[in-house]
C-alpha cells in the first residue's frame, strides 16, 4: 500500500521545516537550564530546609514536653466512704437434705473521691458490690 | 532518532528534532505565535518529566505537543479542537527551507491545498515519523483510517504536483 508511493515519500522527506526561532530556544534555555545553572542556591534550599524542619521538631518537642507536664494530673485523696451496708433477709428454704436455713442478700458500696486542686478536678471511683448466703437455721 | 532516554544535553536532542516537531505543533495551532509557545511548553514537559518513561520519545514527545496544543485552545477559549486544529491554514506549510527542485517546490506548495485531515496524518506520518498506529492513537482514529488517508493524500498530492511542476 505504501510502496506505490514510496518516491513521493521520500520527496516529502526531503523538505526540511525550518528551525524554531531563537526566542524558543531561549526560552527552553531559561526553563531547562536553570536548575543546573545553580546547583549551589539548590543545595542552600536543601540545607537551610533541613534545619527549618530540626528546628520545627525541637520546638515541637519542648512545646509538646512542657504541655505534657503541665497537664499531668496530681489527684490526691479527699474522701473515702462506706455507707451501711444493706441487708435482705428471705424466708426460709428447705434444702434437699432436710435442713432449713434463710437466704440472705448483703448489698454495699466502696466510694473514693479524689482532687486536682490545681486543676480543679475531681475523680470519683464508685464500686458496688453484693453478696449471698445462707443461714442455717436449727429446728427442734 | 537520537534516544532520548540517553541524551543528556536538551539542546543537541533539540537542535536535530526542533524543526519538524514545530513543524507538527504548527499543525494544531493556528498561529506561528502559537506554534512556538505549544511546542516549548511540550518541549519542557516532555524534557522534564517524560523522556525517561518507558516507549517511543518520539511519541511521547508528539502527544505532549498535541495536549499543550488542546490546553492553548482551552485557555484560548476557541472552538472544538477539530475545527481548529487543521484549520486549512494555507500559511501552515510556508515554514520549510526554499528549495531548488521545482519538483520540492511544487510539493511543498501542494501540501496546503489537502484536506485538513488528510494533510494531519502527512505531517505525523513523515516529519513526526509515527505509524499509522500510533497517528490513530494520536488522532483517535483506527489505523485503517489513518492508512486510508494517508493513501488520498498521496494521491491527490502526485496529482497537484504534476500539475504545479508543468505549470
Amino acid at each position: 500500500m505504501n510502496n506505490e508511493h514510496s518516491d513521493l515519500e521520500s520527496a516529502l522527506r526531503a523538505l526540511r521545516p525550518r528551525a524554531p526561532g531563537p526566542a524558543v530556544v531561549a526560552g527552553l534555555a531559561r526553563e531547562l537550564d536553570a536548575p543546573a545553572a545553580s546547583p549551589g542556591r539548590g543545595r542552600v534550599i536543601a540545607w537551610f530546609s533541613a534545619a527549618a524542619a530540626a528546628a520545627a521538631c525541637l520546638l515541637g518537642f519542648l512545646f509538646f514536653r512542657q504541655a505534657d507536664e503541665a497537664l499531668a494530673p496530681a489527684y490526691q485523696l479527699v474522701r473515702a466512704e462506706q455507707p451501711p451496708a444493706a441487708v435482705d433477709v428471705f424466708a426460709p428454704l428447705r434444702l434437699d437434705d432436710g435442713s432449713f436455713v434463710r437466704p440472705v442478700r448483703v448489698r454495699w458500696s466502696n466510694e473514693t473521691h479524689w482532687e486536682d486542686r490545681r486543676t480543679n478536678t475531681k475523680l470519683i471511683n464508685y464500686s458496688p458490690s453484693e453478696q449471698f448466703g445462707f443461714i442455717p437455721l436449727e429446728t427442734y | 532518532m537520537t534516544d532520548a532516554h540517553a541524551e543528556q544535553d536538551w539542546r543537541a536532542w533539540f537542535a536535530e528534532h526542533g524543526a519538524r516537531l514545530r513543524l507538527i505543533a504548527r499543525q494544531w495551532t493556528r498561529s506561528d505565535a502559537d506554534a512556538d509557545d505549544v511546542l516549548q511548553e511540550a518541549f519542557v514537559r516532555f524534557w522534564k518529566h517524560q523522556r525517561h518513561l518507558p516507549g517511543d520519545p518520539n511519541a511521547l514527545v508528539v502527544t505532549s505537543i498535541r495536549r499543550a496544543a488542546l490546553d492553548l485552545h482551552r485557555r484560548s477559549d476557541r472552538r472544538a479542537l477539530r475545527e481548529q486544529s487543521v484549520a486549512a491554514d494555507a500559511e501552515v506549510f510556508a515554514a520549510f527551507e526554499p528549495e531548488a527542485d521545482p519538483r520540492l517546490q511544487a510539493l511543498a506548495r501542494s501540501l496546503p491545498s489537502l484536506p485538513a485531515e488528510q494533510r494531519e496524518v502527512v505531517v505525523l506520518k513523515v516529519w513526526g515519523d509515527l505509524t499509522f498506529e500510533q497517528i490513530g492513537e494520536q488522532l483517535a482514529i483506527s489505523p485503517n483510517t489513518a492508512a486510508s488517508r494517508w493513501r488520498y493524500a498521496m494521491e491527490a498530492l502526485r496529482r497537484l504536483v504534476t500539475a504545479r511542476t508543468y505549470e
